[in-house]
C-alpha cells in the first residue's frame, strides 16, 4: 500500500469529517430557540437574553461562529455544556470509553460466537445443527434492540434468578469481576444482531470457499480435514466479513444509543440523548461528531485489515 | 515391475444421484496403471475422465449413488479405506495436478507454505528442513530463483511459474502415482509446452505412474505409452500411444481423431485468396486501455495506460479466410473489438473506398457488414431472450426485417445453422454449447455481412463440435463469399482454414504470412516458437 494512497485516504477522512460538521452545526442553528433562551428559560427578560447572547457571541455572524467552534473543536475544546457547565470534553470523552469498552466486547464475543457458528453450519449445510443455527440468526436479526433487552432483562435479571445486575455500570479499575457482571447484558444485547448477521455471512462464505479448486487442492494433498478448514478455508472466508463487520459498525453506534439508555449505561449514546433532551447544543455537536468520526475510522482500519489479509489488494 | 500394477481400476462403474434420477457417470472401467508408465485418458467433456479421477482420489461429491467394483493402489482397495487412512495417502502415495494452476493455489497463503505443507504432513519433516527440501523442489522444477519464490504470493508468479509450484508440490513426497487432470489447457501455447517437458523429465527421473487426463488427443499421444479413450463413462479403446492415431479401431475414437485439427489436412482451396480485392484493411491501429486519472494527466503521466495492441497493419480480401494467432494478452481480441467499434482505437481502417479514423465514422452499413462471433456463448447470448428474438434483432436493426416475414427469415437462418427451426421459441440454457455458438452465428449471418470476425469461438468447445461448427462456417462462406478474421490461439486449425496467418506478440504484429511459407520458413524467432511448441497428431 502507497504512502499516497494513506495520504489520500486520511484526506478523505478529514474531508467527511468537515462535511458532518457542517451538518451538524447547521442543524443546531436551525433549532428553534437559541442558547441563551436555553439557558435562562421561557421567562428571562430581554436584557438578560442579549447579555448572554453577547457573551456567547450568538450575534454574530454564523459563519464566524461555526469558524470559532471549529478550530476550538479541532483544539479539543468541545465548549462548554449548557447543562452542567463543565466542559463538554470532560463529559464525553469518558462516556466514549465507556462505549469504545462496550462496543469493543461485544465485537469480541461476536468474533468467538459468530465465526465458529458460521463455520459449523457450513460443514453441516443442510443438516439440523444448520437449521437451528440458521433459524437462531433470523430471529436474532429480526429483533430490534428494545425487544432483545427486554428479553435477555426477562430471562437473566430477573428477580427470582438475579443472575446479573439490570442496570448500572462499575469502573473495571474499580473491581474488574464486579465491572464484568454490569457489562454482561449490555454488551449480550448489542452482539445478537451482530452474531446473527456475521455468522450468516461467514456461512455463505465459507460454503463457496469449500467448493474452490484450492481447497480441493488441499484436500488431495493429504492435509488434515482440520488444516483444509482453518488454514485454507476459513481465512478467505472471512475476507468479505470484514467488509460487513466494518459496515455494522454504524449500525453498532445506533444501536448502542438504545441499550445504554435501557440498562443505563453511562456511554456516549446516554450522553448524546441526555443532551438532546436538554438541547444541550455543544455537547450535541461533540457527540455527533465523534460517532461520526468513529464510524469513518473504523472503516479505514477495515480497509487496512483486508489489504493485510489479501495480498491481491494493492491501494494505490 | 514385477509385483504387478501399481494402481488397478477393476470393472468400476459410478452413479451420481441427481433430481432426474440416477445418472450413471462410469460404466465397467478396467485400466491397469504399471510402474513408471505414463497411461493417457482422453475423452470429450461429460466423457467420465474426471469423475474417474476423483474417484481415484475418493474426493468424490456428496451425491454420489452406486458404485460397483474395486479401484487399487497396489493391492489396497481405496473403497474401502476410512477417511483418516485415505488423507494419509493422498499427497504421499497418491497425488493430483489439476488443470488450472491460478485457481488451485490459495491465494492468502505464500508458494512456500503450500509445499512446506505437504512435506511436514506426509514426511515428517521439521518447519526448517521442510523449507530446504521445498526450496530444493523448487529448484528441479525449474525455477530460477527459487528461495524468493517461496515467499511470493500466487498472484505475483506468471501461470508457467505456479503450474511448476503445484506440480513441485506433487512429486513432493515421492508418490507412487500421480493424476495429472489436464495441466496445461489454462495455460498458453508455449507455457504448456514447457510443463510438458518439464513433466517428462520429472517423470523419466523419478518413474512415477501417470495417469494423464486430458481432452487432447494429439498431446496425449506424444508423451503417453499408452492411450485409453474414453466415451459416455465407458472405456472404448486402449491402445499404444503410437498405434492410436494410425489404426484406431473403435467408431468413437475414430471420429474423434478425425476431428482433431491436422494441418496437413487442408479444408479450404487456397486459389481464392489470391483473387479478391482488399475488403477490409487496418492501417497503425492501436489500442490503449484504462484512462489516466486527473493526477497522472496533470504530471504528464500518460505511460500508466495499458497498450492492448501497437501499430497493428493487416488486410482481408474478398472471401480470404485471415488466421490471427498469438497467445493471451497478445491483443488479437482487442483488435476484433476496436474493428467492431467496441474499443477506441487510432490509426485507419479502410473498408471498400471508405476511411474510418475512429469507432464515430462507422456508420450503419459498415456495421452491418463487419459482425462478430464471441468465445462465449454463454455470456453473448441474453438468457431472458429467446433465440427467435435475438436472431431477428439485428433484422429489425438494419431494416431487413421489411423485406420478409421476421419469423421466416429467422427459420431460414436456424435452417442455415443446422438447427430445428422450433427452437427459435427457446431460451439459450435449454440448448448445449455447440448449439448456442450456432445461435450466436445465425445472428451473425443475419445481417448478410461480408465480413465475419470469429474470436476465440470454437476454445470452449469440444474437438468434435468445434469440427461441426468449423464445418458450418465453411459452407456458408461458400455459400455467402464470407470473409473471416479468424482468432485462435490454436496453430493446427488456423493452418486447416486459413489462406494467411498473422501472428501477434504481446501486442505487435511479428508476422504476416501464407500459411505454408509460415510453416515451411518462419520469420520471427516467436513464431517457430510457437510452432515448435504445438503438438502435431503423429501417424
Amino acid at each position: 500500500m502507497s504512502l499516497s494512497y494513506l495520504v489520500k485516504r486520511i484526506g478523505f477522512i478529514l474531508f467527511t469529517l468537515l462535511a458532518v460538521s457542517v451538518i451538524v452545526f447547521g442543524i443546531t442553528q436551525v433549532l428553534p430557540g437559541d442558547a441563551a433562551q436555553m439557558m435562562l428559560g421561557e421567562n428571562a427578560t430581554d436584557d438578560a437574553l442579549a447579555a448572554v447572547r453577547d457573551r456567547l457571541g450568538l450575534d454574530r455572524p454564523i459563519w464566524l461562529q461555526y469558524w470559532d467552534w471549529l478550530s476550538a473543536t479541532l483544539g479539543g475544546d468541545f465548549g462548554t455544556s449548557l447543562r452542567t457547565g463543565l466542559p463538554v470534553s470532560e463529559m464525553m470523552l469518558p462516556a466514549l470509553q465507556r462505549s469504545l469498552l462496550l462496543a469493543l466486547l461485544a465485537i469480541l464475543l461476536m468474533l468467538v460466537l459468530a465465526v465458529p457458528m458460521g463455520i459449523i453450519a457450513a460443514l453441516r449445510r443442510g443438516k439440523p445443527t444448520d437449521v437451528v443455527i440458521g433459524l437462531g440468526s433470523y430471529v436474532g436479526v429480526s429483533m430490534p434492540e428494545f425487544v432483545t433487552a427486554t428479553v435477555v432483562l426477562l430471562l437473566l435479571a430477573n428477580p427470582v434468578l438475579g443472575l446479573f445486575p439490570a442496570t448500572g455500570y462499575v469502573p473495571l479499575t474499580e473491581d474488574f469481576w464486579e465491572g464484568l457482571h454490569h457489562l454482561a447484558l449490555p454488551v449480550l444485547t448489542v452482539s445478537v444482531i451482530l452474531i446473527a448477521h456475521v455468522s450468516r455471512m461467514v456461512r455463505s462464505e465459507m460454503i463457496d470457499v469449500l467448493h474452490t479448486d484450492y481447497v480441493r487442492a488441499a484436500r488431495m494433498k493429504g492435509l488434515t480435514r482440520r488444516r483444509v478448514i482453518l488454514r485454507h478455508a476459513l481465512p478467505n472466508a472471512l475476507l468479505p466479513a470484514i467488509t460487513i463487520v466494518a459496515l455494522d459498525v454504524g449500525y453498532l453506534l445506533g444501536g448502542i444509543i438504545v441499550v445504554e439508555e435501557i440498562f443505563a449505561f453511562p456511554g456516549i449514546g446516554r450522553q448524546l440523548i441526555v443532551a438532546i433532551q436538554n438541547r444541550d447544543l455543544p455537547a450535541i455537536q461533540a457527540g455527533a461528531l465523534i460517532m461520526a468520526a468513529t464510524y469513518a475510522i473504523v472503516n479505514f482500519l477495515a480497509d487496512l485489515a483486508y489489504a493485510a489479509l489479501d495480498r491481491r489488494i494493492q491501494y494505490a | 515391475m514385477s509385483a504387478g500394477p501399481v494402481l488397478t481400476v477393476d470393472t468400476y462403474s459410478l452413479a451420481y444421484g441427481t433430481s432426474a434420477g440416477a445418472f450413471q457417470a462410469l460404466r465397467d472401467v478396467s485400466l491397469a496403471l504399471q510402474g513408471g508408465e505414463v497411461l493417457g485418458l482422453v475423452g470429450e467433456s461429460g466423457s467420465g475422465k474426471t469423475s474417474l479421477a476423483h474417484a481415484i482420489m475418493r474426493g468424490l461429491p456428496p451425491n454420489v449413488g452406486r458404485e460397483d467394483g474395486r479401484i487399487l493402489l497396489g493391492r489396497e482397495d481405496l473403497a474401502s479405506l476410512s477417511q483418516a487412512r485415505m488423507t494419509n495417502i493422498r499427497g504421499r502415495r497418491l497425488g493430483m495436478v489439476f488443470q488450472d494452476p491460478s485457481t488451485s493455489l490459495n491465494p492468502t497463503m505464500t508458494l512456500g507454505t503450500q509445499i512446506i505443507e505437504v512435506l511436514t504432513r506426509h514426511r515428517g519433516l521439521d518447519r526448517q528442513a521442510a523449507q530446504r527440501e521445498s526450496v530444493a523442489m523448487l529448484e528441479r522444477v525449474g525455477l530460477k530463483t527459487p528461495a524468493a519464490m517461496m515467499h511470493r504470493y500466487p498472484h505475483e508468479v506468471s501461470g508457467g511459474e505456479k503450474q511448476r509450484v503445484v506440480i513441485a508440490a506433487a512429486f513432493a513426497c515421492q508418490p507412487e502415482v500421480l493424476l495429472f487432470d489436464e495441466p496445461t489447457t489454462a495455460l498458453d501455447v508455449i507455457t504448456a509446452r514447457q510443463i510438458l517437458d518439464l513433466f517428462r523429465d520429472l517423470q523419466s527421473e523419478t518413474g512415477v505412474a501417470s495417469l494423464y487426463i486430458s481432452h487432447d488427443l494429439a498431446l496425449v499421444s506424444t508423451i503417453a505409452d499408452r492411450v485409453a479413450v474414453i466415451h459416455q463413462g465407458r472405456i472404448v479403446e486402449q491402445d499404444p500411444a503410437e498405434r492410436i492415431f494410425s489404426a484406431p479401431q473403435d467408431a468413437y475414437t475414430k471420429r474423434l481423431i478425425s476431428a482433431v485439427p491436422r494441418p496437413d489436412r487442408r479444408l479450404v482451396d487456397d486459389e481464392a485468396s489470391s483473387t479478391g480485392s482488399t475488403l477490409l484493411s487496418g492501417q497503425d491501429l492501436t489500442v490503449r486501455y484504462g484512462r489516466p486519472s486527473l493526477l497522472d494527466f496533470l504530471n504528464k503521466d500518460r505511460a500508466k495506460r495499458v497498450t492492448g495492441a501497437q501499430s497493428v497493419s493487416f488486410d482481408l480480401a474478398q472471401g480470404e479466410i485471415l488466421g490471427i494467432v498469438g497467445e493471451s494478452g497478445s491483443g488479437k481480441s482487442t483488435i476484433a473489438k476496436a474493428l467492431v467499434g467496441l474499443n477506441p482505437f487510432t490509426g485507419t481502417i479502410g473498408f471498400g473506398s471508405s476511411k474510418l479514423t475512429g469507432r464515430r465514422d462507422m456508420d450503419a452499413a459498415y456495421r452491418r457488414a463487419v459482425q462478430i462471433i464471441f468465445q462465449h456463448p454463454d455470456s453473448s447470448l441474453n438468457p431472458r431472450q429467446t433465440v427467435g428474438t435475438i436472431i431477428a434483432r439485428p433484422l429489425r436493426r438494419y431494416g431487413l426485417d421489411r423485406e420478409a416475414p421476421v419469423a421466416e427469415t429467422v427459420a431460414g437462418l436456424l435452417r442455415d445453422v443446422q438447427l430445428p427451426e422450433d427452437y427459435a421459441r427457446r431460451y439459450p440454457h435449454q440448448l448445449s454449447g455447440g448449439e448456442k455458438q450456432r445461435v450466436a452465428i445465425a445472428r451473425a449471418f443475419a445481417s448478410k455481412p461480408q465480413i465475419v470476425i470469429c474470436d476465440e469461438i470454437t476454445s470452449s468447445l469440444d474437438v468434435s463440435v468445434q469440427a461441426s461448427i468449423i464445418q458450418l462456417l465453411l459452407a456458408l462462406r461458400a455459400r455467402h463469399g464470407t470473409a473471416y478474421l479468424f482468432i485462435t490461439h490454436d496453430l493446427n486449425l488456423v493452418r486447416q482454414i486459413a489462406h494467411r496467418i498473422v501472428v501477434m506478440y504481446r501486442g505487435d504484429v511479428v508476422e504476416t504470412a501464407t500459411v505454408a511459407s509460415l510453416a515451411r520458413q518462419p520469420e520471427h524467432a516467436y513464431t517457430k516458437a510457437l510452432l515448435d511448441a504445438v503438438p502435431v497428431p503423429v501417424g
